[in-house]
């Protein structure tokens, strides 16, 4: 099955193979859907997986999603409106103070190689900034980084923001000295401690 | 190059190296082996009882025979090692009579411990080479025990391996085998390294002094070694050790000069301090590290390959004190220029038992020390500054080829050592360091596979250890 090409090939790291092998695929009148589901995603969840086991390094999980994303370019001309919906719109920065953007930077990817589409406001990120990209891109989700402790308390304020905004935009947090313990505390709707599992998180926030 | 330890200057070389010729001339060196005596008398040493003294022109010409650096041939050639200039290599540790249990408690070492010890050295990424006695197996009855022993070391691991040094007689029946396994090649180079230790102040015994000669007659290569407890067996002062222990040394070497001159040879220490409140002696002490830093330039003044400990600890346990303690003295020896790192991975407790927990991560501390010795590679390709201008100020590197490529080779993968966060670790159950390593060793084990053995030589070794049963 030639899909499966196309996931072995991000699954190996072949950013040069990907596109070539989605292009053969659409040649051979291959239904988008399932090129994009079980072949692009699909490795790329099994590539998160095998990191989260520590089987793959960050920089080979950086080449997958980078090799996703060269097959995803491929195809994102030719999809209709239906087909085109993204698993989710999220918007992710690190909070304001900490410039600090290397988790943040592996969560956008895994999360762009899950199919959603993700708007990255960056580094040193203020409640305004976040609340304001949010409604402009109808996100329906936002994820905080922060790696100090001194600048939690920002992330604090920043869900309390969206909460205000009111529009029920779901937050998640991470970071190294964030714990579950302190998104429950500062009422955040979820909390992952790694790449992979905030993909996982971020789905079942979508979900409801 | 400034190294803190290395202190010796040429001078106190030089005062260490005149105070050993004053105790070789003046006291003299025991030998408990009339042979022995017989040689040193007709080299023109003067002899008297069974002391032997010895002039600077007996040293200089026995030193004058030495190699500098040789080679032990292993039964696989691509595990052949070299010892000596800046080769080194690693052993598991030696000589206990207990084996440490997981749950802290000990047990008398069986046969079935040393098999797994061999199978573990086999599947080893960082030991050079298989050991001797690593537990001392009760069993198997004593007079047969190092012929049981030798033949596991053979049968279960390719790697080069050491010798049986436990009396004139087990030594022969270890060039026995070896002539078995290689022939008449057996005697012409050194298969083995066999550990030969003095007997502290100035003796050498009829065990000892007999498996220098049968070894060295037979092209194997003895590691003349002391183990001084500072305080008891010899001076409470390091410079006081230092000259007894080269008088010691450097008397075993010139025995082995006498019977083949060439024979290699390599010149040990493991002295350490006595515990003052115990009298026990202790390997975890910082004197340990000492005398290994000052024993490895000893041997290089003499031009000698050179041996000390290396995981050694007095820990009872495989705890947070064993592994600050090993690690210490293990990156001492490798850092220092030891060439043979006896005890490299599994001594608990000043040498009483082994811990195949500790074995694990000693093994991987090991790996670790390797490779922080590695030279780095300092090139215009190393240094990339086309990829460091190219990410420019701010920019990150997680996404260049290069760190893609590099990303499994560049970096030492620990396999026990712990780099997770807080949830995943509390989500396995707070595995400790110790628990990974038994998990560790039972999957080496189950995955263990012998090495090749042709039938018949198989069979050969078996029946010539048959032979001595009963």
């Amino acid at each position: 099955m030639a899909v499966q090409d196309i996931y072995q090939a991000v699954i190996e790291f072949k950013d040069a193979e990907v596109p070539i092998l989605v292009q053969t695929e659409l040649d051979a009148g291959t239904d988008i859907q399932s090129i994009l589901n079980d072949g692009l995603i699909g490795a790329m969840d099994e590539v998160g997986k095998k990191f989260s086991e520590g089987v793959l390094f960050v920089p080979e999980m950086l080449m997958a999603a980078q090799a996703m994303k060269a097959g995803l370019a491929v195809i994102r001309p030719l999809l209709s409106d239906s087909d085109a919906k993204p698993a989710g719109t999220i918007v992710v920065g690190t909070v304001k103070g900490d410039l600090h953007d290397i988790g943040k930077n592996l969560v956008a990817m895994m999360l762009e190689g899950a199919g959603f589409n993700v708007i990255d406001l960056g580094v040193d990120v203020d409640a305004d900034k976040f609340v304001k990209a949010a409604q402009e891109n109808k996100a329906e989700l936002a994820g905080l980084s922060a790696l100090l402790t001194t600048t939690m308390p920002a992330m604090e304020q920043t869900v309390a923001a969206f909460k205000e905004q009111g529009l029920g935009i779901k937050v998640m947090i991470g970071g190294a000295p964030v714990t579950k313990a302190f998104a429950d505390q500062i009422g955040a709707s979820g909390y992952s401690e790694d790449a992979p599992s905030a993909v996982t998180l971020a789905r079942r926030l979508m979900e409801g | 190059m400034p190294d803190r330890m290395q202190t010796l200057t040429p001078g106190e070389l030089s005062l260490l190296h005149d105070s050993t010729m004053d105790i070789l001339s003046n006291t003299g060196v025991a030998f408990n082996e009339n042979e022995a005596l017989e040689i040193f008398r007709k080299k023109g040493h003067r002899v008297e009882g069974k002391k032997v003294f010895f002039r600077e022109a007996h040293i200089r010409e026995a030193l004058a025979t030495c190699p500098s650096r040789f080679r032990v041939k292993a039964r696989d050639p691509e595990k052949s090692v070299f010892i000596g200039g800046d080769d080194f290599v690693l052993l598991p540790g030696y000589g206990a009579p207990f084996v440490t249990t997981p749950d802290g408690g000990r047990r008398q070492a069986a046969m079935a411990d040393y098999d797994d010890f061999c199978k573990l050295v086999q599947t080893s990424p960082y030991l050079d080479m298989n050991g001797f006695m690593m537990v001392e197996p009760h069993d198997v009855p004593p007079r047969t025990a190092h012929l049981h022993m030798l033949l596991s070391s053979i049968l279960l691991c390719d790697k080069p391996f050491m010798g049986s040094p436990v009396s004139r007689e087990g030594a022969a029946q270890g060039v026995d085998m070896l002539r078995i396994l290689f022939g008449d090649r057996a005697t012409e180079e050194a298969y083995t390294v066999s550990l030969c230790n003095s007997l502290s102040p100035l003796q050498f015994s009829s065990e000892m002094a007999g498996s220098i000669m049968e070894l060295a007659r037979a092209g194997q290569a003895c590691c003349v070694a002391s183990l001084i407890m500072a305080g008891s067996s010899g001076p409470v002062t390091l410079a006081g050790v230092l000259a007894l222990q080269n008088a010691e040394i450097l008397a075993g070497i010139c025995l082995a000069q006498a019977v083949r001159p060439g024979a290699p040879v390599i010149y040990g220490s493991t002295s350490s301090a006595m515990d003052m409140r115990t009298g026990g002696l202790s390997i975890g002490a910082p004197e340990l590290s000492q005398n290994i830093s000052a024993t490895a330039r000893m041997a290089d003044f003499y031009r000698l390959p050179s041996r000390s400990g290396g995981g050694l600890t007095d820990s009872l346990t495989p705890d947070g004190q064993a592994g600050a303690e090993s690690a210490l003295a293990l990156s001492t020896a490798v850092r220092s220029g030891i060439n043979f790192v006896l005890h490299t991975a599994g001594t608990l407790g000043s040498y009483i038992s082994m811990s195949f927990e500790k074995f694990m991560l000693d093994e991987e501390l090991a790996g670790m020390i390797k490779k922080m010795v590695k030279p780095l590679e300092i090139t215009p390709e190393s240094i990339d500054l086309e990829m460091i201008r190219q990410v420019g100020i701010g920019g990150q590197y997680l996404t260049q080829p290069k760190t893609f490529k590099l990303c499994r080779t560049e970096f030492f993968n620990p396999r026990l050592m712990s780099r997770d966060n807080f949830d995943s670790w509390n989500s396995a159950g707070r595995p400790t360091a110790r628990i990974r390593a038994e998990q560790e060793k039972e999957r080496r084990l189950a995955e263990y596979e012998p090495p090749e053995t042709g039938g018949a030589l198989k069979r050969d070794l078996e029946k010539y250890v048959a032979k001595f049963k009963g």
